[in-house]
C-alpha cells in the first residue's frame, strides 16, 4: 500500500469516526495512531503518541489560552453585556436599525473580550433580542443577527481561535492580531452594512427607535469603560511593548477580576465559577489540540502537504482556482465541525497550498478565521444559531437562518475583499514594524 | 449521579486553582519587573508546570461531564438507544487510547526520573511535569469507564 493511499485512508477513516460520533479528539487521535504505524511502524508511533501530550501541554505559548479564556469567563459574569449594549445603543439610538446596529458593536467589543461565540451568542440572545422584539423587529432577523454578531470574536483580537492558529501554523500571534485588527473591524462594519439594506429593503423588519438625547448617551457611553480597559490591556499592552502574550492575556484576566470586584458585579461565588468554566473548557480545547497534533504527525508523514502542493505546481492551476477549492472545502468544514477542530484538522494541509500560490501564513490565518465566522453560522450545524435557538424556541430554526442571510452575505463579502485586496491583512502589521 | 458531579468538580477546581496560579505569578512577575526591576526567577517554568497540571487534572471531568466536543449529525437517525450505544463505544475506543498515552507516557517519564531531567532555571525534576499527565490520563480512562458502566450522564 502506498503511502498516499494510507493517508487518504488516514482521513476517510477521520471523517468516519467523527461522524459516528466519537469525540473528535479521539478521532483525531486514533485516526493519527494508525495512520503512523502504518507508515513507519507501532514502536515510533507509539513513542510519538506518548511524547506529543507532554510537549503540547507544558509549551508556554500555550499557556496564552486558558488565561484569555478566564478574562473571557470573568467578563461575562461581571454584567460588562448589558453596560456595553446599552452604551451602543445609545451611541446609534435614532438611527434606523439602532438596535441591530448596537448588537453588533456590542458583540465586537464584548466578543472580543469573551473569546467565545458560544457565550457572546448566548450572552446577547438574553439582553439583545427581547429588546429588539419589544420594538417590533422581525423575530428571525433579530435572532440572526445576534447569531451573526456574536462570531465576530473568532476575528477581533484578542481571539482564542488566532491563538491556537499562531501555535498550530507557527507563526506571529501579536503579528496575527495586528493583521486581524482591520479585517475585523471591517467585518463589523459590513454587519452594519447589511443592516442598513434590510432596513432599505425590508423597512417593517427593523423599525426605527426614537432617538435619546445627547447627555443620556454621554452617560451611557461611560458604561464602555470596563472592556475599554481590558481591551487596552489584553491588546495594547502587547503593541506597546510592555507584555508578551501570555503576560498581556495574565494581566487582562487580573484586571477583569479586579474591576468585577471594585464595582460589586462580581463576588468570590462567580469568580470560581468562571475559573471553574476556564478549567473544563480549557481541558476540552487541549484534548482536541493534542489529537490534533498526533493527527498532523501522521499527515506530515505521509507527506500529503508536499504532494498535493506539487500537484497544483505541476498541473499550472490558477491561484483562482486554488482559492476557490480552500474556500469550498472550509465551506464545506464549517457545515459539521466546530471551528477549533476546522482549524486543527486542515492547517497542515491547506496552508501550504496557499503559500504556494503566493499568499503568507498571516493572511491565511485570517482567511481560514473568517471561513470560520461563516461555518458558525451555515446550517446543518450553525453552533451560534443552535444556542439563540435553545433560549428563543419560539423562533424555528429556520428562520434564524433565513435572519442570518444577510450577514452571510457581508462574511463573502470580506471574504472577496481578503483575497482581492490583501493589504487589509498585511497594512498594520507593515505599519508597525512586524516583519 | 451526585457523585460523579462531585468528583468532576474535585477535578475542575485543581485545574481552576492552577490557572489562578499562572494568573498570579505572571501578574506578580511583570508587576515586579516593571515597578521593582526583581523580575521572578523562573516565572516560564512555573507558568508550565501549572499548565500541564491545569489542563491533565480537568481531563477526567471533560468525560465525567460529556464535554468532549463530538459532530452529532448521526442523533436524529440513529434514536436514543442508539446514541447511547455511540456513546459506550467511543468511550471504550477513549480507554484504550488514553491507556496507550498512559503506558507510553509512563516509559518516557521513567527516563526522565532515570537521567535526572530537571529545568534549567530552578532545576525543577522533570517528572512533576510527567505526573499530571500521567495522572490525568488515567483518570479519564477511568472517567470514560465510568461513562459505558453508567452512561454519558447528560440524558443519554
Amino acid at each position: 500500500m502506498t503511502v498516499a493511499i494510507i493517508g487518504l485512508l488516514g482521513i476517510a477513516g477521520l471523517l468516519l469516526l467523527i461522524f459516528v460520533r466519537v469525540p473528535i479528539a479521539l478521532s483525531l487521535a486514533i485516526s493519527g495512531l494508525f495512520g503512523y504505524a502504518a507508515i513507519d511502524g507501532w514502536h515510533n508511533a507509539l513513542k510519538m503518541v506518548g511524547t506529543v501530550p507532554f510537549t503540547l501541554a507544558s509549551a508556554y505559548a500555550l499557556s496564552v489560552v486558558p488565561l484569555f479564556i478566564l478574562m473571557g469567563a470573568v467578563a461575562s459574569r461581571a454584567n460588562m453585556a448589558r453596560e456595553l449594549f446599552e452604551a451602543s445603543n445609545a451611541a446609534f439610538s435614532g438611527v434606523r436599525g439602532a438596535l441591530a446596529n448596537a448588537t453588533i458593536g456590542s458583540c465586537a467589543l464584548f466578543g472580543a473580550i469573551c473569546g467565545s461565540s458560544i457565550a457572546t451568542a448566548a450572552t446577547f440572545s438574553r439582553v439583545a433580542i427581547p429588546e429588539m422584539r419589544k420594538h417590533g423587529y422581525d423575530p428571525a432577523f433579530a435572532a440572526g443577527c445576534v447569531a451573526s454578531a456574536g462570531t465576530l470574536d473568532v476575528l477581533i483580537p484578542p481571539s482564542v481561535l488566532l491563538a491556537i492558529y499562531a501555535i498550530v501554523a507557527e507563526q506571529s500571534l501579536p503579528k496575527l492580531y495586528a493583521a486581524a485588527f482591520i479585517p475585523g473591524f471591517v467585518l463589523a462594519g459590513l454587519y452594519v452594512v447589511a443592516v442598513l439594506v434590510v432596513a432599505k429593503l425590508r423597512p417593517a423588519w427593523v423599525p426605527t427607535v426614537p432617538g435619546i438625547g445627547l447627555g443620556a448617551r454621554l452617560r451611557a457611553s461611560l458604561g464602555m469603560w470596563k472592556l475599554g480597559v481590558l481591551f487596552f490591556f489584553a491588546v495594547f499592552g502587547i503593541y506597546l511593548g510592555w507584555f508578551s502574550p501570555t503576560e498581556a492575556a495574565a494581566i487582562a484576566a487580573f484586571v477583569a477580576i479586579l474591576i468585577g470586584f471594585a464595582t460589586r458585579q462580581m463576588g468570590w461565588r462567580e469568580l470560581g465559577q468562571a475559573l471553574l468554566e476556564t478549567a473544563f473548557t480549557t481541558a476540552a480545547i487541549f484534548f482536541i489540540v493534542v489529537g490534533a497534533f498526533i493527527f498532523s504527525r501522521f499527515i506530515v508523514l505521509t507527506r500529503a502537504p508536499v504532494e498535493i502542493t506539487q500537484f497544483v505546481a505541476n498541473a499550472d492551476l490558477g491561484w483562482v482556482w486554488v482559492l476557490l477549492a480552500v474556500t469550498a472545502l472550509y465551506l464545506v468544514l464549517g457545515t459539521f465541525l466546530d471551528e477549533v477542530s476546522m482549524i486543527l484538522i486542515s492547517v497542515p494541509v491547506t496552508l501550504p497550498l496557499v503559500v504556494q500560490i503566493g499568499y503568507d501564513g498571516i493572511w491565511f490565518g485570517i482567511f481560514v478565521t473568517v471561513m470560520c465566522t461563516i461555518g458558525l453560522i451555515s446550517p446543518p450545524t450553525g453552533m451560534t444559531v443552535f444556542v439563540i435557538q435553545a433560549q428563543h424556541p419560539e423562533i424555528p430554526v429556520e428562520r434564524i437562518y433565513l435572519g442570518t442571510l444577510p450577514f452571510l452575505a457581508a462574511d463573502f463579502v470580506l471574504v472577496v475583499l481578503l483575497v482581492a485586496l490583501p493589504i487589509t491583512v498585511s497594512w498594520l502589521p507593515d505599519v508597525l514594524r512586524m516583519n | 449521579m451526585a457523585w460523579r458531579g462531585v468528583i468532576a468538580n474535585v477535578c475542575g477546581w485543581l485545574a481552576a486553582i492552577c490557572v489562578a496560579g499562572m494568573m498570579l505569578v505572571t501578574v506578580a512577575d511583570v508587576a515586579l519587573r516593571s515597578l521593582a526591576n526583581i523580575p521572578i526567577r523562573g516565572t516560564v517554568e512555573i507558568v508550565e508546570l501549572l499548565l500541564t497540571c491545569s489542563f491533565f487534572l480537568a481531563l477526567p471531568a471533560t468525560f465525567l461531564r460529556d464535554e468532549n466536543i463530538v459532530v452529532d449529525v448521526i442523533d436524529r437517525f440513529v434514536g436514543a438507544r442508539g446514541v447511547d450505544a455511540l456513546k459506550r463505544i467511543s468511550a471504550g475506543l477513549a480507554i484504550a487510547i488514553l491507556a496507550v498515552m498512559a503506558w507510553q507516557g509512563w516509559i518516557a517519564a521513567q527516563d526522565t526520573l532515570v537521567f535526572g531531567d530537571v529545568t534549567s532555571d530552578l532545576a525543577i525534576p522533570k517528572i512533576y511535569y510527567w505526573a499530571p499527565l500521567l495522572i490525568g490520563f488515567v483518570g479519564a480512562a477511568i472517567s470514560a469507564l465510568v461513562v459505558i458502566l453508567s452512561g454519558s450522564g447528560r440524558g443519554t
